[in-house]
């Protein structure tokens, strides 16, 4: 019997050597073109293990809450972003992962997954335990399934693609604060005790003018031949920082995040800081200590340096040391950006007009996906394309129409950007009128629409920082040219305030509206049930009244 | 029976001539307005276009249609497959000029509410002239003056085309054009009898704003008891039923399936889209508490549409035009999304009554408030959506003075009948046994 038990308890730690999982920390650090820094932290989980046959009662890396909500809920892919402030493409390129402000998830279920919609549901509820945000909020009445915008990323079993198991939802209302970074940062599987993670304080980081937690899981290839696929779990915390916020543009670790890093992660098998040399010939500055290692990198035809440094045991901190050099570069603005506003004025009729810049010298092919809320109803009769001012077609066009307080409009343009272009797409709304109940309690303080996408495969990568597809880490992003680069550009959230009721009046409106129905109903009864009769003018003195009623009672 | 015939007596009728022009100047100061910048302005007004019938929801739905997207998976579109179809092919036969087309259908319109008028106007001085020997004697000044009554009709048709009413609502391109057009070729068979074609437009109406179903009871007593057929009643109301459920059919069809019925009836019946309009329903469903807006629905909903119904039939079955004007009138105050457009509709068929006007007492104060009322809407609209220095209750206020002008001038108009109808039976004489005395209801 115990030989059995003890047999039990080896075939157990046999299997857990064996299992297998590998974790990776990265940082990047890229100083942009104008004053800011840009940190990226990367943390990826990798796990060679069959989800058709794991029950995620036991994991060593990999968080097994996460793995449980995914496995409960039949999830294919998910990823989740939450986000503060504005990722300012025009001046700052493209970041790693994108991110829309506030919270962003979109999942993937798998084909044999029963009811979608109930699971969407219960996935969310999932997720705003798992990460204390509020996406309880997020169910059919603020979810779409976009048929061009989100094709998975990682493996699939089947050769065609259904969005009916696609789900997309946003919450631009979401503010993201540090009891969102907690949370995350328990998934990890070093926590913030040592590693790259131990640079997450939140009292530094919610200082940025850009910030961003993202947890990203998908299922890629083990090989070439992907008979075996494995988990993926990307963890991602994007920051801007802002020099003028800093106060120098002498940054170093212990400036940016409070604290230099508390050694490696024992458990990372790759622990690497790279820092963005590149952008040195504009803003000159010194690395103190010196890279272990200086990488070039040379993606789409554009060059790019990195120094690399290796994560020690011990303490480790990077200072930089600014050369104040009277060079004025120019800054080149991203092939595509974008951005979004509203028209009109007073709370009648408004349009949403968003504006896509092509800064290529060849066409270029966007979708663009509007996820418009249903009390902010959209003609699309009046949907318009103008490019350079001439009004171009759609080359292919999704619409659902949205239902009061059921399902939000759904609109994705497909549309050919001539070269070096400026295209407006603009739609007219109606302002809607709620139930007094339905407005949240600071009802002026407006409704929120969330972000465009648009997304789009660039021929450079130029200002490109994105991992590719086939990729886990950010050093499989060095070198790595391919045919198309992906981008998806979240545009700013909109704010519209939607003409309110009197909140102290049900009483009194309830009251007055039956009057007036009252007001019919006695006349009407009137006539209808009495007839006319001719009596005498003569009033009745009060003391002949009473007597007519007393002799009555007697 | 020696009944003279009121055509060979030498009455004052409107020429064609001037009929002719006045249609005329109705349809040119239509297109002008059309054509000027106003007209998106008049468009836009929620006093014009409700959900129900503004044309960009029209055109949106038309627009959903020809790019092979159901209109009815969305809620911004309330119109049947069958109106769309008419409004479709209507707009194809006129070549896509939506100024011209309102403006003929209105105009149309009007035409035929002329020639109702006429002939119900006919009617009742022949009617008066048999019923003559049971009035008292001294009301010769209370009876229809062929003088005067003969120049109602025309003074319908200029109630009607120059209505500012009708015309900020033909040249708002609001489909209440469409439905005053089909519920005045109602009016006009129904006038002249041809009950069958009185049950097809009636079953059009009904399927189009759903409350006018109500009106089959006025049609049949009006075939009943002016017609004096029976079956002529009985023609009506089947070809009502039959051409209902034809339309039904035909909507299913056309729109592929049965997601219409919510969006239009649905939404008529259920008030889900609380946009500001001139009717009770919406600030009272915006601030209606959850769990009793079932309850003042029905409450509202039966009020609109039967609750006056069986009560004003008795009483009023010997007037069926003045029930149908009447019924129209609580369905225009009570519906849930009213427009201007019912409004002046119902006011232009007012000359048909001139001979009530003389017992009715508050045509001042009605003026008054209707005036006020509309004047003032526009203004705190503005004041409450542009401006933001108003706020939803001035705007309620407004319509609430404007419901109380309408149904004052329906509790008007049926009390003069009344009285009129006892002044003639009894005579003008006010005295009850030598004694001052006064009408009381009893």
């Amino acid at each position: 019997m115990e030989i059995i038990h003890i047999l039990g308890v080896l075939m157990h730690i046999h299997s857990v050597l064996t299992s297998q999982d590998t974790f990776s920390e990265e940082l990047l650090i890229k100083p942009l073109y104008s004053d800011q820094v840009y940190t990226h932290f990367h943390f990826s989980t990798k796990w060679d293990v069959d989800m058709d046959t794991e029950t995620f009662n036991h994991s060593r890396l990999f968080p097994r809450a996460l793995g449980e909500i995914i496995k409960r809920f039949n999830v294919q892919e998910l990823h989740v972003s939450l986000t503060g402030g504005l990722w300012r493409y025009e001046n700052w390129g493209y970041p790693v992962v994108d991110a829309a402000p506030g919270a962003e998830v979109w999942a993937w279920f798998r084909p044999d997954t029963g009811d979608v919609d109930k699971n969407w549901k219960l996935l969310a509820n999932s997720l705003s335990g798992l990460l204390c945000a509020s996406l309880n909020f997020v169910d059919k009445s603020n979810s779409i399934s976009p048929e061009f915008s989100f094709q998975p990323s990682g493996a699939i079993d089947s050769p065609n693609v259904n969005n009916t198991y696609l789900r997309y939802a946003s919450l631009p209302r979401e503010i993201v604060c540090t009891e969102n970074l907690t949370p995350w940062k328990k998934l990890l599987p070093c926590n913030s005790k040592t590693g790259l993670a131990s640079l997450l304080n939140s009292g530094y980081i919610h200082n940025s003018r850009y910030h961003s937690v993202g947890l990203h899981l998908r299922q890629i290839c083990q090989d070439e031949s992907c008979e075996s696929v494995s988990l993926d779990l990307q963890q991602t915390v994007s920051l801007v920082y802002d020099y003028g916020i800093l106060g120098t543009k002498d940054w170093s670790l212990s400036k940016l995040f409070g604290q230099g890093v508390n050694g490696r992660c024992v458990l990372a098998s790759r622990s690497e800081i790279y820092i963005d040399i590149t952008s040195t010939t504009a803003r000159a500055f010194t690395l103190d200590p010196q890279p272990d290692e200086v990488l070039t990198s040379v993606r789409g035809g554009h060059h790019s340096t990195f120094g690399k440094y290796t994560l020690p045991r011990n303490f480790f901190n990077i200072y930089t040391k600014f050369i104040d050099k009277e060079i004025v570069s120019l800054n080149v603005p991203p092939v595509l950006h974008a951005n979004q506003y509203l028209t009109g004025y007073g709370q009648e009729r408004g349009g949403i007009v968003t504006k896509v810049y092509n800064n290529h010298w060849s066409e270029l092919d966007v979708v663009l996906l509007q996820d418009i809320p249903w009390y902010v109803p959209i003609y699309l009769h009046t949907l318009k394309l103008m490019s350079n001012d001439i009004e171009i077609k759609p080359v292919a066009l999704r619409y659902v129409p949205g239902k009061q307080r059921e399902r939000p409009y759904y609109l994705e343009v497909f549309i050919k950007l001539p070269p070096r272009s400026t295209t407006s797409v603009s739609i007219d709304f109606d302002y809607v009128f709620l139930k007094w109940q339905e407005y949240p309690p600071d009802a002026n303080h407006g409704f929120y629409i969330g972000s465009a996408i648009i997304s789009s495969i660039l021929p450079v990568a130029r200002n490109y920082t994105g991992l590719p597809q086939d990729g886990t880490l950010i050093s499989h992003s060095f070198n790595a040219s391919r045919s198309g680069y992906l981008v998806q550009v979240r545009t700013e959230n909109m704010v519209i305030t939607l003409p309110t009721p009197d909140f102290s009046m049900p009483y009194n409106v309830i009251c007055l509206a039956c009057t007036v129905v009252a007001l019919a109903f006695g006349p009407l009864h009137n006539i209808t049930t009495r007839r006319l009769v001719m009596k005498s003018k003569k009033k009745e003195s009060l003391l002949v009244k009473l007597k007519k009623f007393l002799s009555f009672n007697k | 029976m020696s009944v003279k015939n009121p055509v060979d007596e030498e009455v004052k009728r409107a020429s064609i001539a001037q009929i002719v022009t006045t249609c005329v100047i109705g349809a040119i100061i239509r297109c002008c307005l059309s054509f000027s910048k106003y007209q998106s302005i008049i468009a836009n007004h929620v006093e014009i276009s409700t959900p129900l019938n503004s044309w960009k929801r029209v055109s949106e739905g038309l627009y959903l249609l020809s790019n092979n997207i159901n209109p009815y998976s969305g809620d911004l579109l309330h119109e049947t497959p069958f109106s769309l179809y008419i409004y479709r092919n209507v707009l194809r036969l006129f070549q896509g000029r939506i100024e011209y087309m309102f403006a003929t259908v209105d105009v149309l319109t009007g035409m035929i509410l002329f020639f109702s008028a006429k002939k119900y106007v006919e009617e009742s001085y022949k009617e008066e002239i048999v019923n003559r020997h049971q009035y008292a004697k001294d009301v010769s000044s209370y009876l229809l003056k062929p003088d005067k009554i003969f120049l109602s009709p025309y003074y319908v048709l200029l109630a009607y085309l120059f209505n500012p009413f009708t015309v900020l609502s033909c040249v708002g391109y609001s489909t209440t054009v469409f439905h005053n057009f089909f519920l005045s070729a109602m009016l006009f068979s129904m006038v002249h009898g041809i009950a069958v074609i009185c049950g097809i437009f009636l079953a059009i109406c009904a399927s189009i704003s759903f409350y006018p179903f109500v009106l089959i009871v006025p049609g049949f007593l009006y075939f009943k008891n002016v017609h004096r057929s029976v079956v002529k009643a009985l023609v009506s109301l089947k070809t009502f039923l039959a051409v209902s459920v034809l339309i039904v059919v035909m909507c299913t069809n056309y729109g592929k399936d049965f997601s219409y019925l919510s969006n239009v009836y649905g939404c008529i019946l259920t008030v889900p889209d609380l946009q500001p309009n001139t009717g009770l329903f919406w600030y009272f469903f915006t601030e209606m508490f959850d769990h009793f807006r079932e309850l003042f629905i029905f409450a509202f909903q039966i009020n609109a549409s039967v609750l006056y119904l069986i009560p004003l039939s008795i009483k009023f079955r010997k007037q069926p035009f003045l029930l149908t004007v009447a019924i129209l009138t609580i369905i225009s105050i009570f519906k849930s999304y009213p427009s201007i457009g019912d409004v002046g509709f119902i006011l232009s068929l007012l000359p048909c009554f001139r001979h009530l006007f003389r017992c009715s007492q508050q045509g001042f104060l009605v003026g008054v408030i209707m005036l006020i009322s509309t004047s003032l809407a526009p203004i705190l609209w503005y004041l409450w959506i542009y401006c933001n220095s108003a706020n939803a209750n001035f705007y309620f206020g407004v319509t609430l003075a404007f419901a109380i002008a309408q149904i004052f001038l329906l509790t008007d108009i049926l009390f003069a009948q009344v009285k009129r109808e006892f002044v003639l039976k009894n005579g003008t004489e006010k005295k009850v046994d030598g004694e001052e005395s006064l009408l009381y209801l009893e």
